[in-house]
């Protein structure tokens, strides 16, 4: 079972850019066809990604309302094959354990309700991934390393809350400091950078607010600053882009908007114009979604796209999407009631 | 994986020859990786496979595990330089300088071509790390100085690019480690002029204007400034910037951004003074409802805004 590969061979070049519809089914079948592709050179090269790309097709498939779409125990013994000894897992069997790879598994697992099978042939259950994360903090700053060769960057402190908070294992870490680590990255115009210092970023934005908010400590948050920060994200032609000054792209949908979602402010942008935005980046006829119209389709950007439309609540026929998360509010919902 | 900016194209059938070449490339690619694999499964870092290591990051340089075994072989070749007996500990540092340099060498043309790419930036900050962890400071500062020169290169192929500007950073950090006291000050200057020099470039460049921003306070703290002189440094950036505003202003009346300077300014002195004068109110919320006109995607932010204002002012009338 393999998933995450682009870019689509898409059609709809029509250039009907008025077309207003979310055509989801073909979106189904544009993620169900994924693993299908083996015989292109492009389905190898990105073997790197596999188990992210399994994540956004899940999702994706779930926000559609076709959480049955991939076959569940081919999803669980791939997802079980890329763990390492260590406990954390690579993006595909035999790739070295990383932070990003360790959080899509948690998240595909808990998304299929299958966190149980970690317990099952001596796999050490969820604790034994738990410790992989907790060991990847730094006890002087707070922050977290993707892996045993030190990278640090605010997205492994927030995919370690996330994946830590979903196996209810929170615990394991020193969360006081990795809030302090969070603060040190907030910049003058209120939003965040990728580490103290560093230009602030919407995908940056994301992953602090979202630590924040699974630490509970968004009182720590000048809202309208950073609200109106993430507001002038949003151009004429409805999309947001990532800092100022860059090209507009449909996967900051997501990043933007459930930043905004978190702190309350959604209702500073024009979500008609955003969500018209995004539809136009959909390929009508073969499925999924690309980062600009007209551009290629792939599975990331079909997820974020779905995931932005799902939070915008303008467009019908999507489920609920958690904004901490990114995944469907009702298996949040059931995680945590237990 | 995430394909940006390529424009999507009709799908063409493969002939049998094309899809036959493409199944080959595919095996090409499968059996150098196995390869790779195996070897370094075996513990075998040779010069092989260290040049199959190569080829695989060269065809793909996102594979994230093939760097750490690039990390793994090189780490064994360090270990070993000038390991024949009688070799001094200077030759081997000589060796190890060389490793280093060949390495550093072999990611330029990566960098070219991905320069978006984490894992190559993220290999480049860890070989240079090594170079710090084993040969004497100056020698290792020679490396992290010529590094200065190239991210210097890379920021002006792309002035925004935001691995760049963190890099750079990072660089800079390191050098100040390296280096003597008056010596890491003098490149608090140093990036200070190099901030103000890719803003005059380009003046509408943030990244090189957040750069700036952090080092005023980094200068402020390294020169431990009297208030009177962070306030005359404060002042001559401000100078600086209303001038800038006020040129802008000219022939812009329609220019959003001029507005939202013109409220924020307000609020700010009026936060200072500890309260509001109503001329002030009456003139933020005139700006206010032209901004609705001009920023209609963000009028409910504007609209919450005159709404808090509205409030403060009830409440201070009322008391």
């Amino acid at each position: 079972m393999s998933l995450a590969h682009g870019p689509g061979r898409a059609g709809g070049l029509s250039g009907s850019s008025s077309d207003q519809e979310l055509h989801a089914l073909k979106h189904v079948a544009y993620i169900k066809n994924l693993d299908t592709r083996k015989d292109e050179l492009q389905y190898w090269l990105t073997e790197h990604l596999r188990l992210n790309g399994i994540y956004w097709g899940l999702t994706a498939l779930h926000l559609l309302g076709h959480p049955d779409a991939l076959p569940r125990q081919e999803t669980i013994d791939f997802v079980l094959s890329c763990q390492r000894d260590n406990g954390g897992f690579g993006a595909a069997p035999g790739h070295d354990a990383h932070m990003l790879y360790t959080v899509s598994a948690v998240q595909i697992l808990v998304t299929i309700d299958a966190v149980d099978e970690l317990e099952k042939q001596g796999r050490g259950g969820k604790q034994k991934v738990a410790s992989f994360i907790a060991g990847l903090q730094n006890k002087n700053d707070g922050s977290f390393m993707g892996d045993q060769w030190g990278e640090t960057d605010t997205r492994f402190l927030y995919g370690a809350l996330n994946a830590l908070s979903l196996l209810g294992l929170m615990d394991l870490v020193d969360v006081p400091k990795a809030v302090t680590y969070v603060q040190s990255c907030e910049n003058f115009d209120g939003a965040y950078g990728i580490s103290p210092g560093t230009e602030s970023h919407a995908g940056q934005v994301f992953t602090c607010i979202g630590a924040l908010s699974i630490a509970g400590r968004l009182d720590l948050v000048n809202k309208d600053r950073l609200g109106a920060w993430l507001s002038e994200r949003q151009v004429d032609n409805g999309g947001f882009n990532g800092r100022p000054e860059k090209l507009v792209d449909a996967c900051y949908t997501w990043w933007v908007g459930s930043s905004l979602a978190m702190i309350d402010r959604l209702d500073w942008i024009d979500r008609q114009k955003l969500s018209a935005f995004v539809l136009q980046c959909q390929d009508p006829e073969a499925g999924g979604f690309a980062d600009r119209p007209g551009n290629m389709v792939d599975v990331y950007h079909t997820n974020f796209g779905l995931a932005g439309l799902s939070l915008l609540g303008v467009v019908e026929g999507l489920q609920e999407v958690d904004p901490v998360y990114c995944m469907p509010k009702s298996v949040i919902a059931r995680c945590f009631a237990r | 994986m995430a394909s940006h900016g390529v424009r999507r194209f009709k799908p063409v059938e493969k002939t049998p020859e094309e899809h036959e070449r493409e199944l080959k490339q595919i095996e090409e690619y499968k059996s150098l990786e196995n390869s790779v694999s195996e070897k370094v499964a075996a513990q075998e870092y040779s010069t092989e496979t260290l040049r199959q290591i190569c080829d695989l990051l060269s065809r793909n340089p996102e594979y994230y595990t093939v760097w750490n075994y690039r990390r793994q072989a090189i780490r064994h070749q360090f270990s070993t330089a000038g390991g024949d007996a009688g070799d001094s500990a200077e030759s081997a540092a000589e060796s190890i300088v060389q490793l280093i340099k060949d390495d550093l060498m072999f990611l330029i043309p990566l960098l070219r071509s991905f320069p978006k790419c984490y894992w190559i930036w993220n290999y480049r900050l860890w070989l240079l790390d090594e170079a710090r962890r084993l040969l004497p400071q100056p020698v290792a500062r020679r490396f992290w100085q010529e590094e200065l020169g190239l991210v210097g290169k890379m920021l002006t192929l792309d002035s925004r690019n935001f691995h760049g500007w963190g890099y750079r950073r990072l660089v800079v950090e390191t050098l100040k480690q390296l280096g003597s006291e008056e010596e890491s000050r003098n490149m608090t200057q140093q990036e200070f002029d190099y901030a103000k020099k890719m803003i005059g470039a380009n003046l509408s460049n943030f990244s090189a204007w957040h750069y700036r921003t952090k080092l005023i306070l980094r200068l402020l703290e390294e020169q431990s400034a009297s208030d009177e002189e962070r306030r005359a440094m404060l002042d001559d950036v401000f100078a600086g910037e209303i001038a800038e505003i006020e040129e802008m202003l000219d022939g812009a009346e329609d220019c959003k951004y001029i507005y939202q300077s013109l409220i924020e300014c307000t609020l700010l002195v009026s936060k200072v003074a500890g309260h509001m004068a109503s001329e002030d109110h009456r003139q933020v919320l005139s700006w206010l409802s032209e901004l609705k006109q001009l920023d209609p995607l963000r009028r409910q932010r504007w609209l919450d805004l005159e709404k808090t204002l509205q409030s403060e002012i009830t409440a201070a009338t009322s008391t």
